[in-house]
């Protein structure tokens, strides 16, 4: 059998994610951020795969990798059939609704006379999701980066995006009209490899699960 | 495009996909193992329709629908366990035995695109209504494990996994109704972090989600520390099965709480088999309420083989169907009436004959022939042979 294959987010979350698999004392002195290498072995019958975040969840879905690091927003946006086993809590950001400071009441204004709202956003998906379940007609609109300048330029009514710091949405003068969800990093795994490769897997979740627990306490002391 | 003449489209629609001849041949030989292994338990073979009405489904997630031309929605149906629950109650009402049903057929699933997902995929199963108990799950999971051998399929200690959703359900038992739906609706979604967070945020104390959490990693030998009525019934199910089936692996039938299947309907053992190139080849369990939802309530349990993927399962442990009897292709030396009797009297000794060249052999092996007259013909190394004689050599 090939070695457990481990798909690794490159990006914002690979130090974090180098961080806590060097802490369960996996070998990942091979891995270089930025690197041209990006299937690199990691001793002990482990490799790690280098990928762009949204690529994670398809590679683990299809069992091209058996396990994985990615953030839920991710996750959320490619609805892709993985199991989610460990808050790795790094990573933390939230998918928010926002709409131009002091605006709010005229967008619903619009929203009672116009019956619907455009959302700009990087998410359809979430975003969707959201507006169905609140009952709330909107048009999505689709962009590819800096969903923030729409509402300026007049291309939407409101954003979905996710925010870390929200510094972003300050700059921009956006408010947030609500949350959607908080996200942080997901240990995740193709469920038929998690199954029948556990004596392999389960090591590794347990310290990962430790490991989480751990840092979080000594983040919050 | 330039002459203003349509381009024809050669491709099938996104993931649906021709099946041509070797690969439909080998498709069969499964077909045929399959059909023999569940008739040999007495399975009777039925085939529900192709098409189903979408309201009658247990979950509208992924129907492939359209509208009738009376404006009722119809999809192709999703999965063969529910037509046969349908089908059940409706046929089968008033009988008080068990029924035993296999069948062969072609269901259909919306995959995003850009996924490979496949939209077609062939399922082999059968459905055991109206018996319930251990030795009727026992049945089904034996017959699983023997059909997948009886294909040639190599099997080991981790590939056929058994769980409980009773033991799951029991572990949020505490929680009210809505929240602990909203558990297991996330465990079947493979969202483990979101099911404890639910839990514990409707009140289940912290000790309590690190002891369910434990108990969903359970796999194996430690299913011995855990206690309860379902967790001794998973065991005398596996046990049992492997008395019915001893099979080729010893000790086959790994005990996984965490087996949770997406499909809402199981409500006590679950089982899959997993294969680590192509993931999941088969999967069942008990469903005791989903005939019910017909108005018909019947104890029931089966499992479905996805036949494509474990033809390549098969293909890739370098298993190829034993070898078709060969095919002589006949060439006529002008004569055609000579090569027609000739042709009769070869098929008439038992051998399959093409007249002409073959530009698809499908992998079988050809015997070009030369028309000598109506009973003989000329082989390749120049002899001049009988269709008796021919028939004998081929047999050898």
């Amino acid at each position: 059998m090939r070695p457990l294959r481990f798909a690794l987010a490159q990006g914002l979350l690979l130090n974090d994610a180098l961080a806590a698999l060097r802490a369960i004392a996996l070998d990942v002195s091979r891995v270089t951020p930025g690197g041209r290498r990006l299937v690199v072995d990691g001793g002990g019958n482990v490799e790690f795969v280098l990928a762009r975040p949204s690529d994670i969840a398809t590679y683990v879905e299809r069992g091209a990798a058996d396990l994985g690091i990615v953030g839920k927003d991710v996750l959320m946006e490619s609805a892709a059939r993985v199991l989610e086993l460990v808050d790795l809590h790094f990573g933390a950001c939230r998918f928010v609704v926002a709409a131009p400071r002091g605006a709010l009441e005229r967008s619903l204004d619009e929203y009672r006379h116009l019956g619907s709202l455009e959302v700009a956003t990087k998410y359809p998906r979430v975003a969707e999701a959201h507006f169905r379940a609140r009952g709330l007609e909107v048009e999505i609109v689709k962009v590819a980066g800096s969903a923030e300048v729409a509402p300026q330029v007049g291309l939407a009514d409101w954003i979905v995006d996710l925010v870390a710091t929200g510094g972003t949405l300050r700059a921009n003068d956006l408010a947030i009209v609500e949350e959607i969800a908080a996200c942080s990093a997901r240990l995740i795994a193709n469920p038929a490899s998690y199954h029948y490769r556990r004596a392999e897997i389960a090591p590794l979740v347990e310290k990962l699960a430790d490991w989480a627990s751990r840092s979080r306490s000594s983040a919050n002391r | 495009m330039e002459s203003g003449a349509r381009r024809p489209l050669l491709s099938a629609p996104r993931g649906f996909r021709d099946i041509l001849p070797t690969e439909a041949r080998e498709l069969r030989v499964i077909e045929q193992a399959l059909t023999e292994t569940f008739a040999a338990s007495g399975y009777m073979r039925l085939e529900p329709p192709t098409i189903e009405y979408s309201a009658a489904q247990p979950t509208q997630e992924r129907l492939i629908q359209f509208l009738d031309t009376d404006r009722s929605l119809v999809a192709l149906r999703p999965d063969l366990t529910t037509a046969v629950a349908r089908l059940v109650a409706q046929r089968y009402r008033e009988s008080a035995g068990a029924l035993r049903l296999s069948y062969f057929a072609p269901v259909f699933r919306e995959e995003p695109a850009m996924t490979a997902g496949e939209r077609e995929v062939v399922q082999a199963g059968v459905e055991l209504i109206g018996a319930s108990g251990p030795i009727a799950d026992a049945e089904v999971l034996a017959l699983l494990v023997e059909s997948l051998e009886c294909c040639g399929l190599r099997l080991d200690g981790a590939t056929i996994q058994v769980g409980h959703v009773g033991i799951v359900q029991r572990l949020f038992a505490p929680l009210a109704e809505e929240p602990r739906s909203a558990v297991l609706s996330a465990l079947r979604a493979g969202d483990l972090v979101g099911a404890l967070r639910r839990a514990h945020e409707a009140g289940m104390p912290s000790e309590d989600v690190t002891r369910a959490r434990a108990a969903l990693g359970v796999i194996g030998r430690g299913i011995e520390q855990l206690d309860g009525d379902d967790v001794r019934e998973l065991r005398q199910v596996v046990h049992l099965a492997r008395e019915r089936w001893p099979g080729s692996v010893k000790l086959w039938g790994l005990p996984n709480i965490g087996l949770v299947p997406a499909l809402p309907y199981y409500t006590a053992i679950v089982f899959e088999a997993l294969h680590p190139d192509v993931g999941v080849i088969a999967s069942g369990g008990r469903y005791d309420l989903l005939i019910g939802a017909y108005g018909a309530p019947r104890p029931a349990t089966g499992f479905a083989i996805d036949v494509l993927r474990l033809h390549r399962a098969l293909f890739a442990e370098g298993w190829r169907p034993a070898d078709a009897r060969p095919l002589v292709t006949l060439h006529s030396g002008g004569d055609e009436r000579a090569t027609m009797r000739c042709a009769a009297s070869l098929r008439a000794a038992g051998i399959s004959v093409a007249i002409g060249d073959v530009a698809e052999t499908a992998g079988i092996a050809l015997i070009a022939a030369e028309v000598v007259d109506e009973r003989r013909v000329k082989l390749g190394d120049g002899r001049t042979i009988d269709a008796a004689t021919l028939a004998r050599e081929l047999a050898t």
